[in-house]
């Protein structure tokens, strides 16, 4: 990342080859788009560029804040669609969670393997409302719509969720 | 049969709803702004951030095409190539040895080197020239390499402590410096924890004397693209009789 910082354009390239399918994949999620997702992508690596030198390994792995940037620049390009974009379920472009890749190796094992955890001892709709929130980056009102759930018993649902997460977490 | 407890209270809860991406868009643009002047809201969004980053790895890695890298690499602002010597040191001792601690590194590497056979080095013949040593050490102290100069054999063994799948994105390259013009003469790569040992042609080996500098800069897959090292130097230190 420093490199980048520095202005490598050869590690940002190696950073895209080790990285892209990923962010791709968070990008699709979200706006079950191609070109839309190819957009975005771009965005995504001149940002990656451009603030490298802000990523602090002490506080992120290189993964987290990549794909947090990617979610990002996804959720922002899905909300111009309007507050309800995806509150219909969209069938053809499902793609399949829990594929390892190569790219998991950039996250730390221990660290998914926690999370998924403490995500799997929530209420199951709880953790359905939360996943499908991060996957696809709706907001509220789609995922009330979505669930066919009152927008604020799924508020209280995803904060008390979270909140228990927090805790399992750190313990 | 619900997850009962507590809610949680402002500005925690709107942080993680910013993080998890659940708010609408001028909620989105509220909470960026509040991030901007807020360092405890910004710094309670980083760590739901990180709390909930790992749930990417779940998502299916899918290929983009490849017209995207080539307009990456046009929008790119022209700003390359700008070495700052403490960013890339920082760059080593955050991203590569950190804190894993040496101690880590040279049992990985004895355990390593203790499944393969021994480096034979024959007998020297009589009143041959002493071997040249020499630690190669971070700026901060720590040997990362560990290397040998039979002026018999003319070759060279190094040693690599640095663990063996720390930065499979770059390659370690061996450089050897003469005092006399100060000019770095690739060796070749070094693989993160292993041995290997180099033979020197005449040239080289007639570089290769007390007081010449051995060091390993971080390059691209491949190696440097320029004559010199291209990329950070990791580790330092001179050739003696030890």
């Amino acid at each position: 990342m420093t490199q980048i910082a520095a202005g490598d354009r050869d590690a940002l390239r190696q950073l895209y080859q080790a990285t892209s399918s990923k962010l791709f994949g968070v990008c699709l999620r979200i706006l079950s788009d191609k070109d839309e997702s190819e957009d975005v992508l771009q965005e995504v690596y001149v940002t990656i560029w451009r603030r490298a030198d802000r990523f602090d390994a002490s506080r992120a792995s290189v993964m987290t804040w990549i794909s947090t940037i990617a979610r990002n620049r996804a959720i922002d390009r899905l909300r111009a669609r309007g507050p309800l974009a995806r509150a219909e379920q969209i069938d053809e472009m499902e793609i399949a969670d829990g594929a390892p890749s190569a790219t998991a190796l950039l996250e730390s094992a221990e660290r998914v393997g926690a999370l998924q955890q403490c995500l799997s001892e929530l209420d199951e709709r709880t953790e359905k409302a939360i996943r499908t929130a991060f996957f696809e980056g709706v907001t509220y009102e789609a995922l009330a719509q979505r669930l066919d759930t009152p927008l604020g018993t799924v508020k209280s649902w995803i904060r008390r969720g979270l909140m228990k997460l927090k805790g399992c977490l750190e313990p | 049969m619900s997850d009962t407890g507590p809610e949680m209270v402002e500005p925690e809860a709107l942080a993680a709803e910013h993080a998890l991406g659940v708010l609408t868009a001028p909620e989105r643009a509220a909470a960026e702004l509040r991030m901007a002047s807020d360092a405890s809201f910004a710094q309670a969004v980083d760590a739901w951030r990180v709390r909930l980053g790992p749930l990417a790895s779940e998502v299916a890695d899918v290929a983009p095409s490849d017209k995207v890298w080539p307009r990456i690499e046009r929008a790119l602002p022209v700003n390359d190539n700008n070495p700052q010597l403490a960013r890339r040191l920082a760059f080593w001792r955050g991203a590569t040895v950190g804190a894993m601690g040496l101690a880590a590194a040279s049992l990985m590497v004895a355990v390593y080197l203790g499944s393969r056979p021994p480096v034979v080095i024959p007998a020297p013949a009589t009143a041959a020239p002493p071997m040249l040593n020499a630690s190669l050490n971070t700026e901060g102290g720590q040997a990362l390499f560990v290397a040998s100069y039979d002026p018999q054999r003319q070759a060279l063994i190094i040693t690599s402590l640095v663990p063996p799948g720390t930065d499979p994105l770059h390659v370690h390259q061996l450089w050897l410096i003469p005092p006399e013009d100060g000019v770095p003469r690739s060796l070749g790569m070094v693989e993160p924890g292993t041995a290997k040992t180099m033979p020197l042609d005449a040239s080289l080996s007639q570089m290769a004397h007390e007081g010449s500098q051995l060091a390993v800069s971080v390059e691209p897959m491949g190696g440097s693209p320029e004559p010199g090292p291209s990329g950070p130097v990791a580790a330092i230190g001179a050739l003696g009789e030890i």
